[in-house]
């Protein structure tokens, strides 16, 4: 039986008999909008599994600051940021041969980050401005009434307000639970394996090739996830290494059912821990940590029809708010934006005569009118190209194969279109198809 | 530089038992995951085998063994499973895994 909740809560002096709101999860999105909300007055309980620290979040590794200053106009001095990434690099990988392009960016807009600091750090400001935070709590489902969610049940606890928010994250079982979503397809998620690979400040700074107020975030692109699309991800932390794959699920379990893919998913994480080109950045590093987490690819197919219902606001991964590229990846930000507007969308509920269904459903409205919705959509064309096993595969190629032209001669130079047309002809493609090649991806973006 | 000393840079492959090493838990006594083994039976992909990251299901001859005491809680399973075999439930109040740097 769990009674942790009920023990935890009339352990306290003085407690509401009913909260205004509660928000379930204390990852990016729920935090966010328990700040938000108690920052306005509302009597807020947050809610969390973890033990207070974090314990159940795990992400690439990188988090894109603008949107959090909105949040938390402090957040440049007291957040535990890692590095500010002053350099993006993408890699395009094919066996022992690599083409890699750096971007050399004067000033931070992003920053490298364990998010299990840094989802404390956003926890106790949600506690600072007045929140209840509770951890070690499980919640087991979402309780409605006459259509209306009106509190969480944690095993025979139960708990009341007049609004719930859910910041559940990515596996949402507690709104497949209550029959507001579908069973999540691996067609929709990617899975993401990470390393923490501890090499001290001094031996990263050299490897990456930077100082030490500097921080780099790498994109590799090729076989290193044997042709499912995907990709690796390198980011610099202080004195450690975050370092990964990301593997489309529905391709995955293709290439499985194909027999191109007999491997263990963390023999593909070791293959790139181990591959000449990247082995150099880790050298003599040791393991501080592996894990997991699933990913979210095209993020409004994974989106419930609404956001709002009677009684219930869903935000971050839960909602589907998570943007990927296969370069960019923006979860930490989108998240906790979407738990801000969640917030502000209680608050206009509150001044609008009360928390009806007509007043909370602005939440929508707020969401299609931000930049997370509107940079999702955007992007829904890109999600679809990169996750074309067929185009995936042939940008290495193309990459490496015009390179290899241009660098590796003994007597002859090829000119530059000479080395263009022979790579094209090499995949297949000439000049037109890779115009339309082209045409069509642009098309789509 | 010897012949030896060249040997010892060249990284090693780690086991996946040796890595989750570095990992802390609080397992409970009851499982967080219940698996439906004459499901398993038969499903003639098992696509857990390859894509569960923390190799929690492993093979026995050709039948399926999971154990979820080393479970990262990423919920691949459930969402790969051809066979809905895996009811998945999040760890009760602070029970499984316990993130520090990730």
């Amino acid at each position: 039986m769990q009674s942790r909740l009920k023990a935890v809560l009339s352990a306290l002096a003085s407690i509401p008999s009913k909260f205004d709101a509660i928000v379930v999860g204390a990852g990016p999105a729920g935090s966010a909008a328990a700040y938000t909300l108690a920052k306005e007055g509302f009597k807020t309980l947050l809610i969390d599994r973890g033990r207070g620290g974090g314990e159940k979040e795990l992400f690439g590794g990188r988090v894109y600051a603008q949107p959090l200053r909105d949040i938390w106009p402090e957040l440049d001095k007291e957040a535990p940021i890692q590095r500010w990434v002053t350099r993006e690099r993408i890699s395009f990988v094919k066996d022992n041969e690599a083409v890699t392009v750096e971007f050399k960016s004067p000033k931070g807009k992003s920053f490298t980050a364990l998010l299990p600091q840094l989802t404390s750090w956003m926890a106790r400001k949600a506690e600072q401005a007045g929140a209840l935070y509770v951890n070690e709590v499980t919640v087991d489902e979402i309780i409605f009434k006459d259509g209306r969610a009106v509190g969480v049940r944690s095993g025979s606890d139960t708990v009341e307000a007049d609004v719930i928010i859910d910041a559940e994250g990515v596996n949402r079982l507690l709104l497949e639970r209550a029959g507001l979503v579908e069973r999540i397809k691996p067609d929709n998620v990617a899975l993401g394996v990470k390393e923490i690979l501890r090499t001290g400040s001094t031996q990263l700074e050299a490897s990456f090739g930077i100082d030490s107020d500097e921080g780099a975030a790498w994109v590799a692109i090729g076989d290193i996830t044997k042709g499912v699309p995907g990709g690796g991800f390198i980011y610099t932390n202080k004195d450690t290494v975050s370092m990964g794959i990301v593997l489309h699920l529905k391709h995955a379990i293709d290439a499985i059912e194909a027999g191109k893919l007999n491997q263990h998913v963390s023999e593909l994480v070791e293959g790139f821990r181990l591959h000449p080109y990247f082995r150099r950045l880790w050298r003599d590093a040791t393991i501080s940590e592996y894990g997991a987490h699933l990913t979210i690819e095209g993020g409004l197919k994974f989106s419930p029809k609404r956001l709002a219902y009677p009684g219930l606001l869903v935000v971050g991964d839960a909602a589907g708010l998570l943007l990927t590229t296969g370069i960019n990846y923006r979860g930490v930000d989108f998240a906790a934006y979407s738990g801000k507007l969640a917030a502000e969308a209680i608050k206009y509920a509150m001044d609008h005569g009360g928390f009806t269904y007509d007043n909370l459903r602005v939440y929508d409205a707020y969401i299609r009118g931000s930049f997370v919705y509107t940079e999702l959509q955007r992007h829904l064309g890109v999600e679809m190209v990169m996750n074309d096993p067929a185009i995936f595969a042939k940008l290495p190629n193309i990459a490496i194969g015009l390179f290899k032209e241009l660098y590796e001669q003994d007597y002859a130079t090829p000119t530059p279109f000479e080395a263009l047309t022979s790579v094209l002809s090499n995949e297949g493609l000439d000049l037109f198809k890779l115009l339309s090649l082209s045409l069509s991806t642009v098309m789509s973006l | 530089m010897s012949a030896q000393q060249a040997k010892q840079e060249e990284p090693k492959p780690i086991k996946l038992e040796d890595i989750l090493q570095s990992d802390v838990w609080n397992v409970d006594e009851e499982p967080h995951i219940v698996v439906d083994y004459s499901k398993c039976e038969k499903c003639p992909t098992k696509p857990c085998i390859y894509l569960c990251p923390a190799g929690c299901y492993t093979l026995a001859g050709d039948r399926v063994v999971f154990s979820y005491e080393g479970c990262v809680e990423c919920g691949t399973c459930r969402v790969i499973c051809p066979m809905d075999a895996i009811a998945w439930n999040y760890p009760k109040n602070g029970h499984g895994i316990i993130y520090r740097f990730t």
